[in-house]
């Protein structure tokens, strides 16, 4: 059984807004977003949709909307050619935790991960990213296959 | 996309009392020997066709080629044997722990089945003993076809054996023999004649009666300034090829059919190289530096090319150079300025700054200004006049002066970077700039001095604008140890990062820093000098001793 729709996080009280789950499953189901990028709203005490991204868009433009000094939740759609020639597309949860954040927010997003992770089904890869080199296009490709 | 160009191999570790070993190739022109926790394995026709082993886990003592040149056998300190092909990426074939302790000596039975192996620790032991000399036995070799064997001792003298019997049935005549220590003996392909070398610094060739006495042919010397260091440690009798080994690592060949000929000298380090620098004028000359204060120069394409002679051999800290002229700092207060022509040192001057340098560079365009950074300021020097000190009240990792002398960047223990403006003497802090999260560990000005880069410990790189002293590129964060070294590309379009990591990273400055280029492995235990020689060439030099010039293809 899971959960839909509004639900509190035991650790830290963050619930899901109900288009974030809406967003993620348009992302999966229909490929019409390349990536969604979640933020935690403390004054609505959920996790909400900041930004997505078209189809079109590459994952430099996904890494470019990513704030420096702030973390975010993000879910990015990477396709790829194996090496049997299959076209292949694996979802990535990405925890963007990046080391020059404040703590309290490190701490915030830490804690409410788990539960909004377990909303989302059909994630195949999780990264935890605490700055660029560790969200790198390179560790995408090394870790789908 | 990068490519190893050309190696300049380290030379054998020796130590003062004790032989080296060295092995040939059955089958070709190349000897094995060790340097730290790499084999070396070097064509003596082609000394720039050189390549690494460096997959031992502490310093490796011996290795050699099994008789069927297809695998090599190497032993280190920990008592430790791996056995890994000669072609094909080195692939393991096997490893076991023969010994507890560090292994002396191994040998390949002539079928390539068996190993033996010799060492300390409570292992396998000798099989018999032999008391004919009265001071360490220190080499003993079977003639190629086995008849005989050949011990060579401290105590000066060689004793030759029965190979069947092991009975005594001659010696090394004591006319003109050796005068020290003798390190180690070769016996020649034809197994009538050996090798041997000494403490005394030269080499002998005795011919080998059936008899087994021996008497001497030749005696063989190199050119050296005749002290400590030249004593002979090591030889080999490849082929023609006579090789001896010095204390001070430099390998000579001398030819077998032709022994008046002058031998081929091969040297290079022995120790961790900390500097590298290219001197404008010819950038296919190299000079490295290694702790111990030995200064050697390099030409793309031949080789070693020859050392720098100094009148002192201190050990060397830290080394800027100019045309004409070295600046080296030691492990004592002093400055040295020593004017070079060709291969030779001048005079040096030394000016005493009273505590010790940390860091120096040399304002470029007029370089008898100096700065030098100690441990809570730093110094400013014209020539050799100290023209003034200042303390700066926070812990000086790192600094870099401008080409004209104008500006110094001075880093701290505490990641920030000072900006200081120098008049004369005096100077006058212009801007502190916040970015690093770890000590600054190098700080260098591009060649159009309109950027600089610094490198901390905590990894970090940042490319800053010189003028606004703003961040023009940063997320240079790929190494994943400490930053050590740090160079521009001559038209400071790119900026390459050595690391304790081993490797080498290059990144353009007007390209995001995920599109880098990564040389993985440059050198074993941490890259310590950086340098562009041309617009697509990079140097590095490292912990093992090797220098290596890579060559960058530009992407399209």
């Amino acid at each position: 059984m899971s959960y839909r729709g509004r639900g509190t996080n035991a650790s830290s009280g963050m619930g899901v807004a109900e288009q974030s789950m809406t967003t993620y499953l348009e992302l999966q189901r229909k490929k019409v977003h390349r990536y969604v990028i979640f933020k935690i709203d403390e004054k609505k005490k959920e996790v909400v949709v900041e930004k997505t991204g078209g189809p079109a868009e590459s994952y430099d433009d996904f890494t470019a909307s990513l704030p420096e000094n702030d973390c975010r939740y993000a879910v990015y759609d990477y396709d790829f050619v194996t090496s049997e020639n299959c076209q292949k597309s694996k979802i990535f949860f990405i925890a963007w935790s990046p080391a020059v954040s404040r703590i309290r927010a490190k701490m915030l997003y830490a804690t409410s991960k788990d539960r909004f992770r377990r909303g989302l089904e059909g994630i195949h890869y999780e990264i935890q990213a605490t700055d660029p080199t560790e969200m790198d296009l390179e560790v995408l490709k090394d870790r789908a296959n | 996309m990068t490519q190893l160009a050309e190696t300049y191999a380290c030379v054998p570790t020796a130590e003062r009392g004790r032989g080296i070993l060295i092995s040939g190739s059955p089958k070709s022109n190349t000897i094995l020997y060790t340097n730290g926790r790499s084999v070396i394995i070097l064509n003596l026709d082609n000394p720039l066709d050189v390549s690494v082993y460096a997959e031992h886990a502490y310093p490796a003592t011996v290795a050699r080629f099994s008789p069927n040149g297809e695998w090599i056998a190497s032993a280190d300190v920990s008592g430790a044997v791996r056995i890994w092909g000669t072609r094909n990426e080195f692939v393991l074939k096997k490893e076991f722990k023969v010994l507890s302790g560090r292994i002396d000596d191994l040998q390949w039975s002539p079928d390539g089945m068996r190993i033996v192996a010799c060492g300390e620790g409570k292992g396998k032991s000798f099989v018999r003993a032999f008391m004919d000399h009265s001071n360490f036995a220190n080499c003993v070799r079977f003639s190629p076809d086995g008849s005989k064997f050949i011990t060579v001792s401290s105590d000066k003298k060689g004793i030759i054996y029965d190979g069947k019997s092991a009975e005594k049935i001659g010696e090394l005549s004591s006319e003109d023999g050796h005068k020290g220590s003798i390190y180690a003996v070769s016996w020649s392909p034809d197994g009538k004649q050996v090798l041997t070398v000494s403490a005394d610094k030269s080499a002998k060739i005795w011919d080998i009666s059936e008899d087994g006495n021996g008497k001497v042919k030749k005696t063989l010397t190199s050119p050296g300034s005749g002290g400590v260091e030249d004593m002979l440690v090591g030889c080999l009798w490849q082929n023609d090829h006579l090789v001896t080994v010095s204390l001070a690592g430099t390998i000579s060949l001398f030819s077998a059919t032709d022994l008046d000929k002058a031998p081929v000298l091969l040297s290079g380090h022995m120790k961790n190289v900390t500097s590298l620098v290219v001197l404008k004028n010819d950038p296919k000359v190299i000079v490295s530096c290694s702790y111990d204060g030995l200064i050697i120069k390099w030409i793309q394409g031949v080789g070693y090319s020859g050392r720098l002679q100094r009148k002192d051999n201190s050990q060397i800290k830290c080394l800027a150079a100019v045309e004409e002229e070295i600046v080296t700092s030691g492990f004592d207060n002093k400055i040295w300025r020593v004017p070079v022509h060709g291969d030779q040192c001048g005079d040096a001057d030394s000016v005493d700054i009273g505590t010790q340098p940390k860091d120096l560079s040399l304002a470029l365009l007029s370089p008898e200004i100096a700065l030098v950074s100690t441990d809570s300021g730093v110094v400013i020097l014209h020539g050799t006049k100290v023209v003034s000190t200042v303390n700066l009240g926070f812990t000086v990792t790192a600094s870099a002066i401008a080409p004209d002398g104008m500006e110094a960047i001075i880093g701290g223990q505490d990641g920030k970077l000072h900006i200081y403006s120098i008049t004369g003497d005096i100077l006058k802090e212009e801007a502190v700039l916040e970015k690093h999260r770890g000590a600054v560990s190098v700080i260098r000005y591009s060649p159009d001095v309109s950027m600089f880069a610094s490198g901390d410990l905590n990894r970090e790189v940042v490319v800053w604008d010189r003028v606004s002293r703003e961040v023009k590129l940063k997320n240079m964060l790929y190494h994943t140890a400490r930053v050590n070294c740090l160079a521009w590309s001559p038209d400071s379009r790119m900026v390459a990062t050595g690391s304790l990591d081993t490797c080498v990273i290059i990144y353009e400055v007007d390209k995001p820093a995920s599109s880098r280029l990564t040389i993985k492995g440059a050198h074993l235990g941490g890259v310590y000098g950086l340098a562009f020689t041309d617009q697509y060439t990079v140097v590095s030099s490292g912990e093992d001793a090797c220098v290596r010039v890579w060559r960058l293809t530009p992407q399209s």
